[in-house]
């Protein structure tokens, strides 16, 4: 079976990749089942926390002072976690990043590597390097294993196996770990995944992770996990490679008093992750005894220098945009063509790329801004979305193969049509008589050709009245002002 | 690579050369101390530990060596995992007490659990803190045992989060936060207790608070 692709300089167009998967009605039971579950614990651990607008304003003023204070804090950072025996390396882009950690795990003499879930990894297709360069990397979060042994895609960031059910799962395992006997009750499933990764935690001396967050006053990291495969990666190896973006530094230890409580009960609806866990550099006596920091710029400095999107960065990665998302939960992640899925996927992904790959994201939602609304961190998605198609389309704009686009023809057409009083009541009379041939006895336009047939594909439109507003303003002018009876 | 060092920071500095945005001004108008008693704070902090499956008991200062030994005898656990700082008055000599000096990690697996202190427990969430300390040990030992038999002094519970991090305004130099044993809900949302950390979490509560 060959996975989606998640690699948005291949990706198909949003509404293309989305077209299979909406055919795909377990998949699509799937997601909406766990993004329910996700978002009925997440609106009661909300509800139930008397400050909470008061904790997001507090989180998205951390956030956004970070960013303007960027250099600031990466610096000082830095400073700190060399002092604490961490190795800080710089990565301008994704290919940097990768060859940076190969090098590192080849001086190691690694063949194989643990891995902590990280999206940051998958940003740089990081696995496929790996085993380009002879390492195997193994995923220990159960969700990672389960589409790294499937041979699958992350559709969710929080809950990357959401699509799979528990049949599908039992499938896998059962034929990965040779077990032919194992049951589908998920206890069993996760029991088999404990051996199955225990013995690699005892004997793979080199892991890697992401991070929740760097914490700039004494440069440690933060993981926030659930299963405990994250304190494993992050005490039992000898050498610790923790891949970040340049975005992820807080100023103080004690703003996780804000961000943990905001992270946790948004992303999983609880009121502190089951594990977090703090390190600074290396401690002796205690866990690797080597750690390295590779800090990824990828595009972020260019997306910070960006008014309206630089807010786009403030993000913590907890998902519930994608969880209430009615666009996401019709399609899943893999219709957005990138790790980062949902409404922020399609805000940062494009701008990943650099405006050159996943041009139709943006357009990927309705601007319902229900996004918005349970942002921990307030980023204002649909302003970005707004702000970003705009850019797309002055990219089109300057696009040679425009005069044969006959969406970039028929805008032109509308701007000539709109842009005069008297065009515009011609095209109304004309439109008036063209309609006339789509539109059924009850007034209803359910079937147009060619290129309107994509609007009357999922809705209906309402026939032209035999009266237009500006018929009936003329007449009443005539009459003087008053209502026609 | 220095070189990318440069041109990112030239990026980053760039891009931000306008902003002026002051630490001093976050607001932070969000509860930062609980208006529980000590009786209170235990209260919901077993209720909290209640819901993650946890078992808690509660002990005098005196009775702290017996209600370990009990709480072992009771789940029938025997080879028991030590940090090398733990007060020897709570150590009973009827269990079989390993001291974490120089052992191998597979050695550590084997016991039957750990015990170790705390440095903090936040009601709200039900979280115990581990700064590692000496009487809490290095990470390894609280994580690959099965079970983890945790002392937590009533006068280390704070209600809030906010109300821990005001009492180590030094940041430690590891922390793991606990709340509620290893879980994953990645098969279609169903919670499964003890993934890879510790299955089962017993805390004694010591009533230091009178």
């Amino acid at each position: 079976m060959s996975g989606p692709v998640m690699d948005p300089r291949l990706a198909p167009p949003f509404p293309q990749a989305a077209l299979p998967i909406l055919q795909n009605t377990q998949l699509r039971k799937n997601v909406a089942h766990a993004t329910d579950v996700i978002q009925t614990k997440r609106n009661r651990l909300v509800a139930e926390k008397q400050d909470w607008q008061q904790l997001r304003s507090a989180a998205a003023a951390i956030r956004a002072h970070v960013l303007a204070n960027l250099a600031h804090y990466l610096e000082e950072f830095e400073k700190n976690c060399t002092a604490a025996g961490g190795v800080v390396h710089w990565a301008r882009d994704a290919a940097e990043a990768r060859q940076i950690i190969i090098d590192i795990l080849r001086e190691e003499k690694a063949t194989e590597v643990i891995k902590i879930k990280t999206m940051t990894s998958a940003e740089i297709q990081l696995n496929p390097s790996l085993e380009k360069a002879g390492i195997s990397a193994v995923e220990t979060d159960l969700a990672e294993l389960i589409l790294q042994l499937g041979d699958d895609e992350p559709s969710h960031i929080v809950v990357p196996a959401l699509h799979v059910n528990r049949q599908q799962v039992r499938e896998i395992f059962a034929r990965r770990m040779s077990l032919p006997q194992l049951p589908d009750d998920p206890e069993a499933l996760a029991a088999a995944a404990r051996t199955y990764l225990r013995k690699k935690f005892l004997s793979v001396p080199t892991a890697i992770s992401g991070a929740n967050f760097l914490i700039a006053e004494n440069g440690s990291v933060a993981i926030v996990e659930s299963e405990g495969n994250g304190r494993m990666c992050l005490t039992l190896p000898r050498t610790l490679i923790t891949l970040a973006g340049i975005e992820k530094v807080l100023p103080r230890f004690s703003d996780l008093e804000v961000l943990l409580q905001v992270l946790a009960r948004s992303a999983t609806g609880e009121r502190l992750n089951p594990y977090n866990s703090l390190w600074s550099g290396v401690v002796p006596g205690d866990g690797p005894q080597k750690f390295h920091v590779v800090l990824l710029d990828n595009g972020r400095s260019e997306i910070l220098g960006r008014k309206v999107e630089r807010q786009t960065l403030q993000c913590i990665r907890c998902a519930a945009c994608l969880n209430t998302c009615p666009v996401y939960r019709q399609t899943g992640g893999h219709a957005y063509g990138s790790p980062y899925a949902g409404p922020i996927g399609a805000i940062l992904t494009p701008q990943l790329e650099h405006m050159q790959h996943a041009q139709s994201l943006p357009y990927a939602s309705s601007l319902c801004a229900a996004c918005y609304e349970v942002c921990p961190v307030k980023i204002n998605i649909p302003e970005v979305l707004i702000d970003l198609r705009a850019k797309v389309v002055d990219q089109e704009r300057e696009e040679a193969s425009r005069w044969t686009d006959p969406m970039y023809m028929g805008m032109k057409a509308a701007n000539f049509v709109f842009g005069s009083a008297s065009r515009f009541r011609l095209a109304q009379r004309f439109g008036k008589l063209g309609l006339r041939f789509f539109t059924d006895k009850d007034g209803w336009i359910r079937k147009l050709p060619s290129l309107g047939a994509r609007w009357t594909l999922s809705r209906d439109l309402p026939g032209m009245p035999d009266q237009t507003f500006r018929d009936w303003w003329a007449e009443r002018e005539a009459r003087g002002g008053k209502e026609a009876r | 690579m220095t070189n990318s060092r440069q041109a990112i920071f030239d990026n980053v500095r760039a891009a931000t050369k306008a902003d002026v945005d002051r630490y001093e001004d976050i607001p932070r108008n969000y509860i930062r101390a609980g208006g529980l008693d000590s009786q209170g704070r235990i209260h919901l902090m077993t209720e909290r530990l209640h819901e993650y499956g946890a078992d808690v008991v509660e002990c005098s200062s005196a009775d702290i060596r017996q209600t370990i030994f009990r709480q072992l005898h009771l789940g029938k656990k025997h080879q028991i995992v030590i940090p090398a700082g733990l007060l020897p008055a709570w150590l009973d000599s009827g269990a079989n007490w390993l001291v974490d000096q120089n052992l191998t990690h597979e050695q550590i697996e084997a016991c039957d659990g750990v015990l170790t202190a705390s440095s903090a427990g936040v009601a709200d969430s039900g979280t115990i803190v581990l700064h590692h300390g000496a009487e809490e040990g290095q990470r390894v030992i609280s994580l690959l045992p099965d079970f983890h038999l945790c002392v937590l002094r009533a006068s280390q519970i704070v209600e809030t989060l906010p109300e821990y991090f005001s009492r180590f305004p030094e940041p430690p130099r590891l922390a793991t936060y606990i709340s509620g044993p290893s879980a994953t809900a990645d098969i279609e949302m169903t919670r499964i207790k003890g993934v890879h950390g510790p299955r089962f979490l017993s805390v004694i509560i010591v009533r230091d608070d009178f």
